[in-house]
């Protein structure tokens, strides 16, 4: 177990540190600067905890799929419609609590409505639900910006953005020296609370159980179909209200290109937590703490933003070779 | 409406398409889940300006955009054959590399001044990818190694049984997926002469559409990726105006594609037709 975090840390940060100084500084400076830019001080710790908070949510959003035997690969798009519906929400509903609560449901009941196709069809119609969310992704896209062109842009701007929500509806920061927002505690009260679910409760241990062996699940009198259904639906719920979190947390507003590629990186989220829903955390801190980096260390060294993106996929390449190597050699024993 | 216009430009919206298609054709039809066309089609664009205009040489360009899609192509061969890697992951994980790569490269080694770059004339890319489907058809239907990897897709261990290498016939297949998708960039490079961010937009995941639309077959494919173009085409012409009385708006008609692709795998477009050993190692 220790061994393996140690090898992928060390490569990642070999190609990684190649990748970040491109040949023209030190790799030991810009990674040192890296460290600095994410972890060094108050500031850095506060752009890392914000990074983290989305990784956090659609993180679990995959994780509650993927114990189903699901690949929610749409949770981008539920992210951005459901940060859409809170902002719209947010927007037009009284200001103060109610007006959040009221955000949050929006966000919710939106990301389970555009991932509940895709757990229906994969239900009861045989459909592969990898391929249906990368097309409802694509269409979450297409929407959602000419809505925000649309029906939905601030009177008197020429971006496509939503009007900024009431400050009194939004999220606080509880925390100011790192700052620390409520939305990161919700993020981490969701995540006790699946532990909770899929280790002390029926419901949860059903979803285990069809994730593990449908064949064995349905003997055991549970219909796969329905838990199918409801985990994608879950899921699409949770990264709905990731992108509500985000809007009442940080950014007031829902506009074009609102996620950095957070659907994504929570699928690195994801599978780098493995098989207990508390090491999410852990996952989504140190991809968070990456995000916070790369972009303070942009500024300084010219470091292009994709070098985030090749990072996560280099980890994720390495992580996934180790973990399933072990599983074959398991296999063959 | 020109309808000579109209028809050109089908075939420049669909030849990408095409070409990537034919790409995941290899791939599939060889029981390999390739969801990373769309990031292989990138690399194809970066690599092949870079090198085209380094080089001075149009072909030296296209060979090296698709030799670093080969390169991907062949990654993902080597991760879910031999490592046994989820192939969903795999692909998730190139296509993370390629956006990421893509980003890098264009960004600290393309001058952004660059213009145009040596390139091969349009018309031959759209006559190969117009060609290929049908040559793919007599592969796969009228020669032994087409069989062959067929029923790899079909059931790879049948084709144990026969005496075949799975493992062998999708290291074959793979490559021919890099090529195309290699070309496929290379000619969304040539369309605009140079490179810009993120100038696949969703190509690589329509052309995926549009194999499970036309059912993994060539030429249901091909037609499926013409219909792609003419959408497109008839997106330009006739955006704002309304269609049958309807004002359609600009969403319905980018995500036609994509929602066409939902309907199918709902089984409401004819029987499923996902090669039975897809995903199987």
């Amino acid at each position: 177990m220790k061994a393996r975090y140690l090898i992928l840390f060390l490569l990642v940060a070999l190609l990684g540190g190649f990748a970040l100084a491109g040949g023209k500084y030190p790799m030991a400076e810009v990674v040192k600067a890296l460290a600095s830019q994410s972890v060094g001080d108050a500031r850095a710790w506060s752009s890392t905890l914000k990074e983290m908070t989305p990784l956090l949510l659609c993180g679990i959003g995959v994780f509650a799929a993927l114990r189903a035997g699901l690949f929610n690969i749409g949770i981008e798009g539920q992210f951005m419609i459901g940060a859409l519906a809170s902002a719209v929400v947010g927007v037009n509903a009284p200001a103060g609590p109610v007006g959040a609560l009221l955000a949050l449901g929006a966000g919710c009941m939106a990301g389970a409505l555009w991932a509940a196709p895709a757990g229906w069809i994969r239900a009861y119609r045989g459909g592969h639900e990898v391929i249906t969310t990368i097309m409802l992704n694509q269409v979450a896209g297409h929407l959602s910006l000419d809505l925000l062109k649309g029906t939905f842009q601030a009177p008197k701007s020429s971006f496509p953005t939503t009007s900024d929500v009431p400050e009194s509806s939004l999220l606080p920061m509880i925390l100011g020296t790192p700052q620390f927002s409520l939305g990161l505690l919700l993020g981490l009260g969701l995540l006790a609370g699946t532990w909770v679910w899929f280790k002390r409760t029926v419901r949860g241990f059903e979803h285990e159980a069809v994730g593990a062996n449908p064949k064995a699940a349905t003997l055991a009198g549970v219909d796969p179909k329905r838990v199918l259904f409801r985990s994608m639906c879950m899921s699409g719920a949770i990264g709905g209200l990731g992108g509500a979190i985000q809007v009442l947390a940080y950014e007031r507003r829902a506009y074009e290109a609102f996620s950095s590629g957070y659907g994504f990186d929570s699928l690195g989220v994801a599978l780098l937590a493995g098989g207990n829903p508390l090491f999410v955390a852990p996952a989504a801190l140190a991809f968070g703490a990456l995000k916070a980096g790369i972009s303070g260390v942009a500024a300084i060294y010219e470091t292009p933003k994709g070098v985030g993106l090749l990072l996560l996929g280099l980890t994720l390449v390495v992580f996934a070779a180790l973990r399933y190597r072990r599983d074959a050699l398991r296999e063959a024993a | 409406m020109n309808l000579l216009g109209t028809v050109e430009g089908t075939v420049v919206a669909a030849a990408p398409l095409i070409l990537a298609a034919m790409g995941g054709w290899a791939s599939e039809r060889s029981g390999v889940i390739n969801i990373a066309l769309e990031g292989k089609m990138l690399m194809g664009c970066v690599f092949t300006v870079l090198a085209a205009a380094a080089s001075g040489n149009a072909l030296v360009g296209i060979a090296c955009g698709a030799g670093v899609a080969i390169l991907f192509a062949l990654a993902h061969w080597s991760l879910t054959q031999k490592f046994r890697v989820d192939q969903i992951v795999s692909g998730m994980a190139a296509n993370a590399i390629a956006f990421g790569a893509a980003d890098t490269v264009s960004k600290r080694f393309l001058d952004p001044g660059l213009t145009s770059f040596p390139s091969l004339p349009l018309p031959v890319y759209w006559v190969s990818a117009l060609l290929l489907p049908a040559l793919i058809w007599l592969f796969s239907n009228r020669t032994k190694p087409g069989l062959h990897l067929v029923a790899t897709g079909e059931s790879p261990d049948k084709a144990r049984q026969m005496g075949l290498s799975p493992v062998r016939i999708r290291f074959g297949a793979l490559i021919f997926t890099g090529i195309c998708c290699g070309l496929s960039g290379a000619m969304l490079s040539t369309n605009i002469q140079g490179y810009a961010n993120d100038m696949t937009a969703g190509r690589g995941f329509i052309a995926l559409a549009a194999l499970i639309v036309g059912g993994w077959r060539p030429l249901p494919t091909l037609a499926a990726c013409l219909m792609v173009g003419l959408l497109q085409q008839l997106r330009i012409e006739m955006m704002g105006s309304p269609v049958f009385g309807v004002e359609i708006p600009g969403w319905v008609w980018l995500s036609l594609p994509y929602l066409v692709t939902v309907i199918a795998l709902a089984g409401f477009l004819g029987k499923n037709r996902t090669p039975s050993g897809l995903g199987k190692p």
